[in-house]
């Protein structure tokens, strides 16, 4: 423990600045992961455990484009499209069969794509890891707010994440497509009674919710490095933030992801040894007092 | 458990009402058979493989028979067994490291641990419902197993507990002898094995059932389904934890693996290989996966491949596991034939 | 429950099921016909974040043993690899070395687990007794402390104490010269970590009395996201910074801490960063981090050593690791010593090995040594020097003097209560 350091950086207005922009950098690409593990559940009632691989196959997909290209925003858009497609065909082929079916049954098949995917990575790019390296438009010095250092890039991560939570936000309340995936999520045998064609909305929720989380992979690549299985601790903080805000819950997302991001920056000072426990503390706290999570009722 | 496991439970149920009553004495003949067997076996045979794989079976065999005491018979879905696991080959390898104290002794006080600490997990955790019950039994693993990560003076963290567990001889038992711990082993998988069937077959066990189908239903005829839930929870740890420390002992070691997500995980796949409908499913379970982890990465490297599309197989193909399968079909055969002779 | 299937179908991939497991247990009175050959068993890790390590060590190996094959093999026995997966995980590689010996019928071991995986390995090797060779693991208790020594194993790793005391005079001679005083750390949350940073900063201390450490920062091993940390030694605002993050931690770490512009405001010692691994990969490497050697084909400046890293890139596509320098030497070690020992057999060949020294491409001098009395290797090249980002990537290594390390070597083993 070394509170000192922590009261040390709460009485500075420089180190808490910079803190807590890490604390919303770390958060809000953990949103993009999150959001779409929230979705699926919310619409499709299936934990999708295998939602890693598609921030994985985001980032590789992402690296691959920019060496071919050297457009980052084509990057961007592989990463995104590429990995919407792999989520269509992964719901319509394999996670329609196990609807309503037992919660193991579910996770198993999400297990078995875990496994299978990771083999799949290093068969095409290989069991070492790789580097996409940042594009030269943003290697550029950092930028001074209010004391605090904020690099650029981190700046249009964020700016991009924001940007889909009220794209989602807004399309979900708003619009028709997003009424029909709400009243899908309460009442799938109405809806498809109506005449909607349910399978159409499943596959396209999960298509949504795998090109988020490959977003986030492709705009995690230029700074985080590849390799097989590199989705797996992704997965378990989006999973965490998912459980506090409240399965089903795109506000609770948020709120989730920022929660850990600001657990993680200011816990790194206060609790260097225990960040992550105190990740696990946080879960376990908020499922005991409240399990449905912090934003529960409210569906999609 | 959703209204599929429960139909497909009826339906065993129904061929097997007639042998459904508690027999404890027959089980334990056929447990004093079986271990028999087992003990003979070192004498057919020089393989240590074999032996080797008796006792890692006895480990994951306790382990997820237990589990399926939670996931098969109560319906509660734990993706956090494995840290009981962990626990007790923790609690026991740092026992002997640290103590000194004679084995027997190490086992019970591990058990006594293991007790404490199922309770005021389980405590907390068997209130919650379905998924959330999954999520805050998995947020308990992780806040185990980083501890045993951060607590580096006690546990050695990453490294483990290093340089080998101690095992001091008792009643002319000596665990360093390979062939003892094969016998051990054996003792105490049979044991296991018959404790819970006694379990599972008492009136406590039919209650898990009332309770897996309909919980409401039971609290209405008077079961205080939150004591019996903590209760199975707690008689499953202790099983769990029996099986840690025969691997503690197979790799004369503890490390964080132990209590990771992934032995739940493993667990949950030898249950579903297996089946949870009936007894030895998760023992045939074990046995199955098992062997297809020794053989698979004998094979190739891409192991995570062969063993997904196995998975598969039996989630989306079967979508049951070997012995369900095989009790459907017998069942079916035998109406079968019965219809031929009328 | 609808049945959609037919029972045939799963009946006769249960059989097919029953029959692999038929072929394991088949398995030991097939491999005890014995032969000729020698079977080697190499449990490692060739799936998951480390892949990398199984695969570049069986390459080191691989390249090594066909050259002894040809040269008419152990004491002319042919030499056959026996290479598993552990995944990783402890109980795997305890459970394949047992197989390895007790089914495939290996006489030798070459252990390239990491960590908690060689101390399993280890544990099967006290209780089998089969000689056994650690050739990743670099944590110094394994060979250092006594309570772990067991005569049939050895160590062909470098070592992170022997690290440690040439980086700690390494840096406190540039420390002294640039006058940097305020130090942070920053070093991934394990064994390996915590050790080597803890020896570092004991050295680097005890020649530049006058340093202060005044950050330490502890991310987990394979953080994707060190954006917390990298702010945080930020707001400390040292002069210099040590780590020892590797692979890709380590280039991770480099990316997000370059867009923060952070090696642009202090001095950084990373002693992974001068492997091909980390060298190759980082796209915009920043000049002048300092380093020191893992693989590099240019230190030591021998031709041998050129002469195998091309043979290594030639063979394999890729340039050698760490690991292949240090599986390569097990098998160079094991080739000298059945020659010395006129024998493959496992109880000859460790007596053989103590004290044995053998020229190689590594050594500091031309040779390395597998000391006798912690049957740990010593000599090897070891150096630091600062990166640049293209071929020749480490321009200048300041070598380690052998001398030194040896005697703060037996210095701290006294410290630690070991001798």
């Amino acid at each position: 423990m070394d509170l000192d350091t922590l009261t040390g950086c709460l009485a500075s207005s420089a180190c808490l600045v910079t803190q807590t922009t890490s604390g919303f950098i770390i958060g809000m690409l953990l949103f993009l992961v999150a959001v779409g593990l929230t979705l699926i559940f919310g619409v499709l009632k299936v934990v999708n455990f295998s939602h890693g691989a598609f921030y994985m196959f985001g980032a590789y997909f992402a690296m691959t484009a920019y060496q071919l290209t050297g457009s980052f925003a084509l990057a961007m858009l592989c990463g995104a499209a590429g990995t919407a497609l792999l989520g269509l065909i992964f719901e319509r082929v394999f996670m329609s069969r196990v609807y309503g079916r037992d919660v193991l049954m579910q996770v198993l098949v999400c297990y078995a794509f875990v496994l299978i995917f990771d083999d799949v990575v290093r068969m095409i790019w290989g069991p070492e890891f790789k580097s996409m390296g940042m594009p030269a438009a943003f290697q550029v010095p950092p930028l001074f707010i209010a004391g605090g250092v904020v690099p650029p890039y981190y700046l249009l991560l964020i700016s991009v994440a924001l940007l889909a939570a009220i794209i989602l936000g807004l399309g979900l309340s708003r619009t028709r497509i997003g009424k029909v995936i709400r009243a899908a999520a309460h009442n799938p045998g109405m809806v498809s009674a109506l005449g909607i064609n349910t399978g159409l909305i499943y596959g396209g929720v999960f298509a949504l919710g795998g090109m988020l989380a490959g977003l986030a992979g492709a705009l995690a690549a230029p700074v985080r490095s590849l390799t097989p299985g590199m989705g797996f601790s992704v997965l378990i903080e989006s999973f965490i933030v998912t459980v506090i805000g409240g399965m089903g819950s795109i506000l609770g997302a948020l709120i989730g992801a920022l929660l850990i991001g600001m657990i993680r920056s200011f816990g790194s000072l206060g609790f260097p040894l225990f960040t992550e426990g105190l990740m696990y503390l946080f879960m376990v706290i908020v499922l005991v007092s409240r399990p449905t999570g912090l934003f529960g009722k409210e569906v999609a | 458990m959703t209204e599929l496991q429960a139909e497909q439970a009826s339906k065993v149920l129904d061929n097997s009402v007639t042998q459904a009553k508690p027999r404890p004495n027959r089980d334990a003949l056929i447990a004093l058979a079986v271990f028999v067997v087992l003990a003979l076996l070192p004498m057919l045979t020089s393989s240590k493989f074999l032996l080797d794989f008796v006792i890692r079976c006895a480990a994951y065999g306790l382990f997820a028979t237990s589990l399926n005491l939670l996931v098969g018979y109560t319906g509660l879905t734990s993706f956090g067994h494995g840290m009981f696991f962990g626990l007790g080959a923790y609690g026991f390898g740092l026992m002997m490291q640290k103590t000194g104290v004679a084995v027997p002794v190490a086992f019970v006080a591990t058990l006594a641990i293991t007790f404490v600490v199922a309770l005021v997990i389980g405590a907390i955790c068997v209130r919650l419902k379905e998924i959330y019950f999954a999520f805050v039994t998995l947020a308990f693993q992780m806040l185990i197993h980083s501890t045993i990560l951060s607590w580096v003076s006690l546990t050695g963290g990453d490294q483990g507990l290093r340089g080998g567990i101690p095992r001091p001889p008792f009643l002319g038992i000596d665990l360093s002898n390979h062939l003892h711990l094969y016998i051990v082993s054996c003792a105490l998988l049979v044991i296991g094995l018959f404790l819970m069937h006694q379990i599972a077959q008492s009136p406590f066990g039919y209650t898990l059932r009332m309770i897996r189908d309909n919980a409401t239903r039971a609290s209405f005829i008077g079961i205080d389904v939150w004591r019996a839930k903590l209760t199975i929870f707690v008689l499953a740890a202790l099983f769990a934890s029996t099986g840690g420390i025969i691997m503690a002992l197979f790799v004369s070691g503890a490390y964080p693996e132990f209590a990771y997500w992934t032995i739940s995980g493993e667990g949950i796949f030898i249950n579903m290989l297996g089946g949870v409908t009936t007894f030895l499913g998760p023992m045939v379970g074990t046995a199955l996966f098992l062997i297809l982890n020794d053989t698979v990465t004998r094979v190739t490297e891409y192991h995570g491949i062969v063993l997904g599309i196995v998975i598969l197989f039996f989630a989306i193909g079967l979508r049951k596991g070997l012995m369900d399968f095989v009790i459907e079909w017998y069942a079916q055969r035998r109406e079968r034939s019965g219809e031929r002779a009328s | 429950m609808t049945r959609t299937r037919k029972p045939g179908i799963s009946r006769r991939s249960t059989l097919a099921l029953m029959g692999a497991g038929a072929v394991t247990f088949a398995a030991p009175w097939v491999a005890r016909a014995q032969a000729k050959t020698i079977k080697v068993g190499m449990p490692t890790i060739l799936s998951g974040r480390v892949a990398q390590l199984g695969t570049s060590s069986r390459n080191g190996v691989m390249l090594e043993v066909e050259k002894v094959n040809a040269a008419g093999g152990l004491a002319g026995r042919q030499i056959e690899m026996v290479i598993r997966d552990s995944k990783g995980q402890p109980q795997e590689a305890a459970r394949v070395a047992r197989e390895l010996v007790n089914t495939d019928g290996c006489e030798l071991l070459i252990d390239a687990e990491a960590s908690s995986g060689a101390f399993a390995v280890h544990e099967v090797a006290r209780d089998l007794g089969v000689l056994c060779i650690h050739t990743n693991s670099e944590t110094s208790a394994l060979t250092a402390d006594p309570k772990q020594h067991i005569p049939n194993a050895f160590r062909t790793a470098r070592q992170g104490v022997h690290d440690s005391i040439v980086g700690g005079s390494y840096a406190a001679a540039i420390s002294k010269a640039k006058g940097l005083k305020k130090w942070a750390t920053c070093a991934p949350d394990y064994a390996y970590g915590r050790d080597t940073t803890g020896e570092f900063t004991l050295y680097l201390k005890r020649f530049a009395p006058d340093v202060e450490i005044i950050s330490e920062s502890w991310p987990k091993l394979f953080q994707p996201d060190y954006t917390e940390v990298v702010t945080k030694i930020l707001q400390a605002k040292p002069q210099a910074l040590y780590s020892c993050l590797w692979g890709g931690d380590l280039t991770s770490y480099i990316d997000q801490a370059n867009i923060y512009a952070l090696f642009t405001q202090m001095e950084v010692f990373a002693v992974n960063m001068a492997d091909y691994t980390a060298l190759t990969v980082v796209k915009n490497l920043p000049k002048g981090i300092h380093s020191g050697n893992r693989y590099i084909k240019t230190y030591p400046a021998t031709a041998e050593n050129a002469a195998w890293g091309d043979a290594y890139k030639a063979k394999y596509n890729e340039y050698p690791t760490n690991w292949s320098w240090e599986n390569a030497t097990a098998i160079m070690l094991l080739a000298e010593a059945s020659k010395k020992a006129n024998s493959a057999d496992g109880k000859k060949l460790a007596e053989a090995l103590r004290g044995l020294k053998i020229k190689s491409p590594f050594g500091a001098d031309g040779t390395v040594t597998m000391r006798a009395e912690d049957q740990t290797l010593i000599g090897y090249a070891i150096g630091w020097g600062t990166t640049i980002p293209q071929e020749p990537y480490v321009p200048e290594v300041k070598p380690g003097d052998w001398k030194t390390i040896l005697e703060l070597e037996a210095e701290w083993k006294k410290s630690k209560g070991y001798t």
